[in-house]
């Protein structure tokens, strides 16, 4: 509980709901479970694969080095060079793993900024394309005001990315904060990163907004998202009609149009073993690096 | 004067080069010709009438699209008539036919009891024999073509062709020139008898067949001394003589041969090559006509079938009828009977 | 540009796969061509070698070969490719035939798992493409009679034969070399061994 006064008093604009039970996950051992049975199901489908190569596992860490998958766009030269181009980026500045849910903080350069530069925090709620042309969205509620910003990973102007909190939610997309109370994606500028010990697998936080009253952007109903709570209290009975009318079960089992939206193991496994060294030599540099400065900077969290 | 004689039908052939095909026309044997032909359409008339009332027969068909019973004409159906009943493809492909899984019958020769029959075409699993009876075709064909690619200032005698050889990458034809001593034909003329040969391919004859007696082959081949002197040993055996006719040619030869001219796709005559005779051999020298062909429909690249024309222009090999190495007389007449 | 969907991870297919879906005309939408192909995907399952429509053959295909194919990389035991079975195979004694006799058949094949074939049109009639759509190692005899590889047809008889006189040739050439440099060797050895003579 100490943390929690701790936080409070460095007024952190969370939600109070939802910082007392990632005090329950770190205090008690429930919410651990329920992760340790997330991880199995990962596994699961990974073990029984015939021809299961961890090096595929990069998919999920740097999504924007598969191309795209519509065959009209594919360029094999193309994708080359900007795979190269990606790398050599890379090793200008750190480009951590993030995912969306996790909270970044992003530094460009900004001309008409005091000091030149610009620095933004914010949740990750979208991730983008593929290529030099990878984007993410960073949003935060800063002065009772939703803004989000859109970056390019690739973008010269950036000068770092730091990750705050490393974690993933429920959904793929988190575009439904827009939709949700504004505590839930309230981020204070000067949050202080969050240092996962190594090896741990990424956390889910298990999340749930709230969103408010009607009108929404979107028919967030249909969509049939894990990471909001109280969609039904806003549903009218059509609305439920109309939900149930226009469900897609089948899509699921629509082999082709799930193989059209993804990139083949084989393809997969020909990029990742072109550019699987660099990514680690980095990786492990990077580090190194983070090791020095952490003996380096006071640990006041852990204090 | 040999070599004014060489050089006067150099310049004749020449000159008939220059004017294109229809000089070559002028033909040397036209009424031997006729009156083979003549001949030979009356005989099969007369056997035609011979066979009187018309009996049945069933014949069994196996192979595509599926086994059925045909009931045909005795002594007037023939395999061709069959395939007429089964579609156009199979009258078109069809190049022999096999009675009884072991006898092969031209498609153009009379069924003459029940049996069971299989069409075959270039492309079965073992094509052999179609293979042999192509060859045979494409000699017969050559001879064919020499008979009416000169003029009538030269005189063309047939000799005879040796049975099939596929392996040694060519058909043949001998061909004696009697006024032409010395002749090598240049390029120019070899197309001009390819063109033929095109010519007598894409004219799409049917290859008829006919036996006939001894008596009655003397009389058609009374003008050539060559083949009237081959016709008794042929006949030897079983005392008739087995014909085949193309459009107006008649030539003698074991048989069996394919169903049409048309069958007979790419084709080129490559060389011809002077064989000179032993001492003893009343014959001094004969013309060795050689050609290459593949069946319709055979799909082969053009450098491939280049080589296999340069390889045709080489003399075949096989054993000539005047060789001084072979025994002389009975090497001629067996040759002649094998073709 | 989209990212590609990394939630799963697919086998690549051995056949053309188009950019594009078709759409077989049907008034229940998506779910109807998909139901459509069902029917397809099951017969070709069942009978190994199915006649139809190029369209709708080609479109089972492409849906046959990804349930061949989730079929060998997860086996049996994986729930959610079960479930794939099961909706796509409307025979259930089926669902065992895939993964007990199909699975264990293409375990180590390189190839496409279907073939298919253009087939003849009617001639009269309304002109439709129409093709046959087999599994590959069926029971029936096969469809194409492609025999160019028959040592016996007559322009391999005819190439083979123009390959050993080649050979022969060549042969010839070398041994004449060699005779002449022996020859050669030997001329120097006599002339050697004259002149310790001299």
């Amino acid at each position: 509980m100490s943390l929690v006064i701790r936080k409070s008093t460095v007024e952190i604009l969370c939600a109070a709901k939802w910082i007392f039970r990632r005090d329950c996950r770190l205090l008690s051992t429930l919410p651990e479970k329920t992760e340790i049975v997330v991880d199995e199901k990962e596994r699961i489908p990974g073990r029984k694969t015939r021809s299961y190569n961890p090096i595929l596992e990069n998919r999920h860490v740097y999504p924007e080095f598969l191309p795209d998958p519509n065959p009209n766009w594919r360029n094999s030269l193309r994708e080359k060079m900007e795979r190269a181009d990606m790398l050599k980026r890379r090793s200008q500045i750190d480009i951590p793993e993030f995912y969306v849910g996790s909270i970044l903080a992003v530094t460009i350069s900004d001309p008409h900024a005091q000091g030149k530069t610009n620095r933004f925090v914010g949740i990750c709620i979208e991730r983008k394309g593929c290529g030099l042309r990878a984007e993410f969205t960073l949003r935060n509620v800063v002065d009772h005001q939703g803004i989000e910003v859109r970056y390019e990973l690739y973008d010269p102007t950036i000068q770092s990315i730091q990750v705050l909190r490393l974690e993933k939610r429920l959904d793929d997309k988190l575009l439904y904060l827009r939709d949700a109370l504004p505590e839930y994606c309230t981020f204070p500028l000067d949050m202080d990163p969050e240092i996962l010990p190594e090896g741990t697998p990424v956390p889910i936080n298990p999340v749930q907004v709230k969103l408010k009253p009607r009108p929404w952007l979107e028919r967030w109903e249909r969509q049939e998202l894990k990471g909001v709570s109280n969609i039904e209290e806003h549903l009218k009975e059509k609305d439920r009609v109309r939900r149930e009318l226009r469900k897609t079960p089948w899509e699921k089992y629509d082999l082709m149009k799930n193989y059209r939206k993804t990139i083949p193991a084989e393809e997969q496994s020909e990029i990742w073993n072109e550019v699987y060294n660099q990514l680690q030599q980095m990786r492990v540099s990077r580090k190194k690096m983070s090791r020095k400065r952490t003996v380096t900077t006071p640990k006041t969290q852990l204090a | 004067m040999k070599q004014r004689a060489l050089s006067l039908s150099k310049t004749l052939l020449l000159s008939h080069n220059s004017k294109g095909l229809p000089a070559i026309r002028c033909l040397s044997t036209q009424e031997a010709l006729e009156r083979r032909h003549h001949l030979f359409v009356l005989e099969k008339k007369r056997q035609l009438e011979k066979v009187g009332r018309i009996e049945k027969i069933e014949v069994n068909y196996k192979g595509i699209p599926n086994d059925c019973t045909l009931v045909m004409n005795k002594d007037i159906s023939t395999p061709y008539d069959c395939a007429r009943h089964l579609g156009e493809w199979h009258m078109e492909s069809s190049a022999l036919a096999l009675l009884d899984g072991s006898v092969h019958w031209d498609m153009h020769r009379p069924l003459t009891e029940n049996c069971t029959l299989e069409l075959q075409r270039f492309n079965i699993a073992e094509p052999q024999q179609v293979n042999k009876a192509f060859w045979r075709t494409c000699s017969l064909l050559l001879g064919a073509c020499a008979t009416v690619a000169f003029k009538d200032t030269v005189p063309v005698h047939l000799h005879s062709f040796p049975g099939p050889d596929i392996r040694s990458g060519s058909f043949i034809y001998d061909v004696d020139l009697p006024s032409l001593p010395d002749w090598k034909p240049t390029p120019q003329e070899l197309h001009t008898l390819s063109a033929e040969y095109i010519q007598l391919t894409r004219k799409q004859l049917p290859i008829e067949r006919l036996d006939v007696s001894m008596e009655l082959a003397l009389e058609m081949f009374v003008d050539n001394q060559h083949k009237a002197k081959q016709i008794p040993s042929i006949a030897k055996a079983t005392g008739k003589v087995t014909l085949y006719k193309v459009d107006k040619y008649v030539d003698i030869s074991k048989g069996p041969l394919i169903s049409n001219t048309g069958q007979i796709g790419r084709v080129a005559v490559t060389s011809v090559h002077k064989l000179t005779g032993s001492s003893e051999s009343d014959l001094k020298q004969l013309y060795r006509f050689q050609g290459v062909a593949l069946p319709t429909g055979v799909i082969l690249n053009h450098f491939a079938f280049t080589i296999l024309t340069e390889r045709a222009k080489k003399l075949n090999h096989a054993r000539s009828p005047i060789n001084p190495f072979s025994e002389s007389m009975s090497a001629e007449e067996s040759i002649a009977a094998r073709a | 540009m989209n990212q590609a969907d990394v939630s799963k991870l697919v086998s690549k297919l051995r056949i053309k796969v188009p950019p594009k879906h078709r759409k077989l005309s049907s008034p229940q939408g998506p779910e109807g061509r998909l139901n459509k192909l069902r029917k397809t995907v099951t017969g070709l399952i069942k009978y190994e070698r199915i006649e139809l429509n190029y369209r709708r053959a080609d479109e089972a295909r492409q849906y046959a070969e990804r349930l061949i194919s989730e079929a060998i990389s997860h086996g049996d035991c994986h729930k959610p490719t079960m479930e794939i079975a099961d909706y796509w195979l409307l025979e259930k004694q089926l669902v065992h035939k895939l993964f007990k006799v199909l699975v264990p058949r293409y375990e180590n094949c390189n190839t496409a798992f279907t073939k298919m074939y253009k087939a003849p049109q009617a001639y009269y009639g309304r002109h439709i493409d129409k093709a046959v759509l087999e599994l590959r190692g069926n029971p029936y005899p096969t469809l194409t009679n492609k025999q160019s590889n028959n040592r016996l047809l007559l322009q391999n008889v005819l190439l083979d034969a123009a390959k050993y006189d080649y050979r022969q040739a060549k042969y010839a050439e070398m041994a004449e070399k060699l005779g002449k440099t022996e020859e050669v060797k030997s001329g120097q050895s006599n002339e050697d061994r004259n002149k310790p003579s001299n």
